[in-house]
């Protein structure tokens, strides 16, 4: 559930990304923009987050006016054992030293639908936390220390699967999928794709953080659509697309069945004349930018 | 006529209701409250709320029926009800410091004689934690139901009394008064007694937990809980009366309350109340029901539309809109414009700043994109959805309460939904 500390839209003095470069980070840049909002969009080339002096540097740039969000981190792929995880805690760290120095007027911290157990299939922001892998226990750490901040109003989102055409992970589903069809002409699942979970397009993503700057919004909240559907459905959406033949693989299944839907009641309460991008035209965007592209 | 005397004291919800059911039944009554303002109205049969058949049975028995702020016309009394409605706040927790207060002034112009019975509902321990040597207190369960309170008080199926010793026979202005009603008499100690009220009503919210769930799941799977009802109120183990009708959820504050207080309980205690604590959730998620539903099909879909709601009360008969899952509802809907009708709360009980005041339903449904039924009226029934169809813009009818004919709507060319069955 979030709370909107400004009663109408209102914009921030100045938002401070971090993660700027990211695929969630760089499309949220992209439409602060739009929204003639003053924007500073740092990657790690321009602060590190991991450097000594950091904590100074970031301070010395920070105004207390200023709306942060933090995307920046070292995501799986790039590791998931103990030292990436205390990495990724240092990296917060520092982020939270320059803020307790500086303070600020909103803090949104982007964390992940990895802080939930996988073994549950339905998802509110009340299901209590439970991650099961080091990269969920990171993003639930940092959230607790976001939230110890004295004086921010921290916001804490919780995205789930993110599907857009600057996906660097890879991970199973929408982003994958295309690339295997263009690539091999076919698209291997996991079993059967009987697994149903919530997919969102990117700029989704992007155009609620906006809204959650502009109401100066605080909580926690599911940043999902409230549909999930099954991986094989999303490799038969992502098919349909090409216009040669998309073999569809199953192959034998290594553990067992699990769902996650999305409860996005207190999403509809905050913000409820919010439209998503429903997968089927978001995955058609995404082939669209893909073949121009190629 | 009887000889005894019955006072009530509290003149809210419960406690009239209750005294005319006991002037119904020929017993001289006294009703004090100490709001003079609250007295002058009820001593001019100006009554604060709504329920079925209240002023009619106080015109009929107003000759035994005497309204007083004077608290020393107790002192005729042969037994004392303490009755005044216990508020809770957002968390379904009681404020008892009314019955508090009115219990310390009640208690010192009675005889020891006098016969104190606690009507209101308190927690385990509280009616013992009131007794002193010398004074015949009991606690009396009340099963009050908004919009059902005359019915109830006046037909009860059985009453459940409170003693210090369940052993000893109830005084006899006490037994006698219980006796007439005619009903099985059911003497246990206080915390039993105060346990067992909201052991009734865990029993209730169980089932309500039930219809939620199954009515949920049948709007996935093709099923229709309709047709489930008749065949579980048919197994003697579950029965006629069974509380499993599709619903919003939980509401109007009395079962929230005990919700609250086995939590409370469990928490001091250690005991277990994860079923209790899911049955809130439980409830919760439904209440949001029309939200949801509204959002999949208009608000995520259409520019600025215009939301015909019936019905603010949180349920039929009573003006109360405690807990409203309509008032909830409208909450979330101040962005859009919203034409608004109840037959006894009035339209500003919404909180919308785009909103339109109907003096119909009618007159509410008039241009509207969508009609929501939020408060299942009994006069809504009879609405024509061909009349409906011709006022609304749009076509879609959501009806969780299943008030209006599905099949006559979707004759009059509606896109009809309800609860409990696959869209």
């Amino acid at each position: 559930m979030i709370t909107h500390q400004n009663a109408q839209s209102q914009k921030p003095a100045r938002v401070v990304v971090l993660g700027a470069h990211g695929f969630i980070g760089a499309a949220i840049c992209k439409q602060i923009e739009a929204q003639g909002i003053p924007v500073i969009a740092l990657t790690s080339v321009e602060m590190d987050l991991a450097e000594a002096t950091v904590v100074d540097r970031l301070a010395s740039l920070l105004k207390p006016s200023d709306a942060v969000v933090m995307l920046a981190a070292l995501t799986p792929d790039k590791g998931r054992d103990i030292a990436t995880l205390m990495k990724n805690l240092a990296l917060m760290q520092s982020v939270c030293a320059a803020l307790e120095k500086t303070g600020c007027a909103h803090l949104v911290y982007f964390s992940s639908d990895a802080v939930y157990n996988t073994a549950v299939s339905r998802i509110t922001e009340d299901v209590p936390a439970s991650p099961q892998d080091l990269y969920g226990a990171m993003h639930y750490t940092r959230e607790v220390m976001a939230h110890s901040l004295a004086k921010v109003p921290v916001l804490v989102l919780r995205p789930t699967i993110v599907y857009g055409l600057d996906d660097t992970h890879n991970s199973y589903g929408p982003n994958r999928f295309r690339r295997m069809a263009q690539k091999d002409g076919k698209i291997t699942l996991f079993g059967s794709g009987e697994e149903t979970r919530d997919h969102i397009h990117v700029d989704d993503i992007a155009t609620l953080t906006v809204r959650c700057l502009l109401r100066c919004s605080t909580g926690t909240l599911n940043v999902a659509t409230g549909t999930s559907k099954s991986f094989l459905e999303v490799a038969e959406i992502v098919a349909k697309e090409f216009n040669w033949e998309i073999e569809i693989v199953a192959t034998p299944r290594q553990s067992p069945v699990t769902h996650r839907h999305y409860d996005v009641t207190n999403m509809i309460k905050a913000f409820p004349d919010f439209r998503f991008i429903v997968l089927e035209k978001g995955i058609a965007r995404v082939h669209k930018q893909m073949m121009a592209a190629s | 006529m009887s000889a005894y005397t019955i006072g009530y004291v509290g003149m809210t919800h419960l406690g009239l209701n209750s005294a005319v059911a006991a002037a119904d039944k020929g017993y001289e009554t006294v009703c004090f409250d100490p709001n003079h303002v609250l007295i002058a109205k009820l001593s001019l049969h100006e009554l604060p709320i709504v329920e079925p058949d209240l002023p009619k049975l106080l015109e009929k028995n107003s000759g035994r029926i005497r309204f007083t702020a004077d608290v020393n016309q107790l002192s005729l009394c042969d037994v004392v009800y303490i009755a005044p409605d216990v508020p809770t706040n957002e968390n379904g927790q009681s404020d008892l410091s009314r019955i508090d207060t009115l219990f310390s002034q009640v208690e010192p112009v009675l005889s020891p004689y006098t016969v104190i019975v606690i009507l209101s509902q308190v927690p385990p321990g509280f009616t013992r934690a009131k007794l002193r040597p010398g004074r015949l207190l009991h606690y009396q369960v009340e099963t009050l139901i908004f919009g059902r309170a005359m019915e109830r008080a006046c037909f009860p199926e059985r009453f459940i009394v409170g003693c210090a010793e369940p052993s000893e026979p109830l005084p006899p202005a006490f037994a006698n008064f219980l006796q007439s009603f005619g009903c099985p008499i059911l003497p246990m100690r206080y915390e039993s007694a105060e346990l067992a009220k909201i052991s009734i009503n865990m029993c209730l919210v169980a089932s309500i937990g039930v219809a939620n769930t199954m009515s949920e799941l049948c709007e996935q799977t093709g099923a229709d809980w309709s047709e489930i009802v008749p065949a579980l109120k048919l197994d003697q183990r579950i029965g006629p009366f069974s509380y499993l009708s599709a619903g919003l959820g939980i509401a109007g504050g009395n079962l929230e309350r005990d919700l609250a207080t086995v939590c409370n309980f469990a928490d001091q205690y250690g005991t277990d109340a994860g079923v209790v604590r899911a049955w809130m959730a439980n409830s919760h998620h439904r209440r949001d029901w029309a939200l949801r539903t509204l959002y999949r099909e208009i608000l995520s879909r259409m520019d600025e539309p215009v939301i015909a709601v019936l019905g603010l009360a949180y349920k039929q008969d009573t003006h109360s809109t405690k807990n409203s899952p309509s008032i909830a509802l409208l909450e979330y809907l101040k962005p859009f414009s919203v034409r608004v009708f109840d037959p006894e709360v009035p339209a500003s009980a919404a909180p919308n700043p785009q909103r339109h005041d109907s003096k119909s339903e009618l007159e509410a449904c008039e241009g509207a994109d969508v009609l929501v039924v939020m408060t299942p009226w009994q006069q809504f029934a009879k609405l024509d959805p061909t009349e409906i169809a011709q006022r609304l813009r749009g076509k879609l009818v959501l009806d969780p309460y299943a008030i209006l004919s599905a099949a006559a709507c979707r004759v009059a060319g509606l896109n009809y939904l309800t609860l409990g069955v696959q869209p």
